[in-house]
């Protein structure tokens, strides 16, 4: 049996500009694309061709980062360089800019929702994580800043069910997240990267976290329950897995499909590269194995790509040309 | 003098002019090490002095703040008044448990941190924008 990965759609989505980021919204209908001509573009599949239904242009001075989905999907959030991020609320087809989230120093560099949809992170070249709680009236209240990086925070994630909170770095390290007393607080740091870590994603179960480096390298970090001192909070994370060899360049995303438990990367050599893991393997010493390799993906780097929520095997990746492609992973039989 | 005509004592006449070179190259030695030494307690001190008065400036400050606010907030009742108290609280909080009598304290960089953190947590709810660069950023990026 081998494995493929067709090109489905391919389309300019921010034309002369890169295009940063991609992510679909939980029910997998609409994807929301960002990019350096400050806009935030949201898709939508219309019979077989990739239609632009929104354009949000109005919301940022500088390049958006990255935009995330809120659990419920009626909200969208965009990280910008301006030094903001904004809220936009989804009314029927069109969006409103809710709330302007200001209080970084200078370009936030992600942003995303906790499983609740109750808290937020924001993460920013100047070094902190922020975390911020939305109430009923949908006001966002900054509930801590957390200073435990030494370089500037790349990626910030939510555990799938937990509230715990992880971030990647500059300064080589990634680095866990819990509230303890009023505050959030770094409980894990993970350091084997030798370069910047651009992304981070949880695995489906949440017991394990996939990071990607400037090193060329995807490392898979497992939480180990120590036998004594039951009751520290602090928790070591161990590298149960290192891909090196496989990647020309930078990888500057991971994701981790939900459904089927691939890790699909995104890297600047301009290729997508598919991951699985091999059965049977021992889950303290996992083994993952390279299975399709698009290799002229895109004409540029790859920023970023998006496992589909619903339907297993559909992903998207987009690039520094400014396009957008669709795939389909699967089985050839 | 009798000493100075014996076998010996010539000796050390001829050892004292060979070894003179090592000699004063010793006595030179200690007496810049000495020199050194004093210049650099003057140096580090008035350094100490100008970062540790830049530190607590910046400490002084956020205390300051808060405690204004504090002030100003007291009387409210509602939540979010509440809310807010609790943060300055926190950021007061911190400030007096800052053992700032102790150079040596080897938690300074951290604490700062999070006091400097905390600070901006207070300014994002009161909706101050923190632009206080002039007081705040005086002892960043401290250089040893």
């Amino acid at each position: 049996m081998k494995e493929v990965l067709n090109k489905l759609h391919k389309f300019s989505a921010h034309p002369d500009s890169r295009c940063w980021y991609v992510a679909w919204n939980p029910s997998g209908t609409l994807l929301a694309s960002c990019g350096g001509d400050r806009a935030i573009r949201i898709w939508k599949k219309e019979g077989d061709s990739w239609e632009c239904q929104n354009v949000l242009s109005e919301g940022h001075q500088r390049t958006v980062r990255k935009v995330a989905w809120s659990p419920c999907g009626n909200y969208l959030a965009s990280a910008s360089f301006d030094a903001t991020t904004c809220i936009w609320a989804k009314k029927g087809d069109d969006f409103e800019c809710l709330t302007v989230l200001e209080g970084h120093e200078n370009e936030v560099k992600c942003v995303a929702w906790a499983p609740s949809g109750s808290l937020l992170a924001t993460c920013s070249r100047d070094k902190s994580v922020w975390v911020w709680e939305v109430d009923e009236e949908e006001e966002y209240e900054c509930v801590s800043v957390v200073n435990a990086h030494t370089q500037d925070v790349k990626h910030v994630v939510w555990h799938p069910t937990q509230e715990l909170l992880a971030s990647a770095s500059y300064d080589n390290t990634v680095r866990l997240y819990r509230e303890e007393d009023d505050d959030w607080v770094c409980k894990a740091t993970m350091e084997g990267h030798t370069s910047t870590v651009w992304s981070l994603a949880f695995d489906p179960s949440g017991q394990r976290l996939v990071s990607c480096s400037d090193d060329r390298t995807v490392k898979i970090w497992k939480e180990c329950h120590s036998g004594e001192g039951d009751n520290s909070t602090d928790t070591v994370w161990k590298c149960v897995c290192t891909l090196s060899g496989f990647h020309g360049r930078t990888v500057y995303d991971v994701a981790w499909c939900r459904l089927t438990g691939a890790l699909a990367t995104a890297c600047g050599d301009d290729g997508v590269r598919v991951f699985k893991e091999d059965e049977n393997s021992d889950p303290d010493q996992t083994t993952f194995s390279l299975v399709v390799h698009a290799a002229k993906a895109h004409n540029q780097d790859v920023n970023c790509v998006a496992w589909h929520p619903k339907e297993a095997g559909l992903l998207a990746s987009c690039s520094d040309d400014g396009e957008i492609a669709i795939w389909s992973y699967q089985a050839e039989a | 003098m009798l000493k100075m005509t014996s076998v010996s004592g010539s000796e050390d006449l001829f050892d004292c002019i060979l070894m003179a070179d090592d000699r004063f190259h010793g006595e030179g030695y200690q007496e810049g090490f000495k020199e050194g030494t004093r210049q650099g307690m003057v140096e580090g001190k008035n350094h100490g002095a100008t970062h540790g008065a830049k530190l607590s400036a910046e400490v002084s400050f956020y205390y300051g703040f808060a405690f204004t606010w504090k002030c100003l907030l007291q009387n409210n009742t509602d939540a979010k008044a509440r809310k807010r108290l609790k943060t300055l609280e926190s950021l007061t909080g911190f400030i007096q448990r800052f053992p700032h009598y102790d150079p040596q304290y080897e938690n300074l960089q951290e604490d700062m941190e999070k006091v400097r953190a905390k600070f901006r947590q207070v300014c994002s709810l009161l909706n101050v924008p923190t632009d206080f660069r002039e007081y705040v950023t005086a002892s960043e990026g401290m250089s040893f």
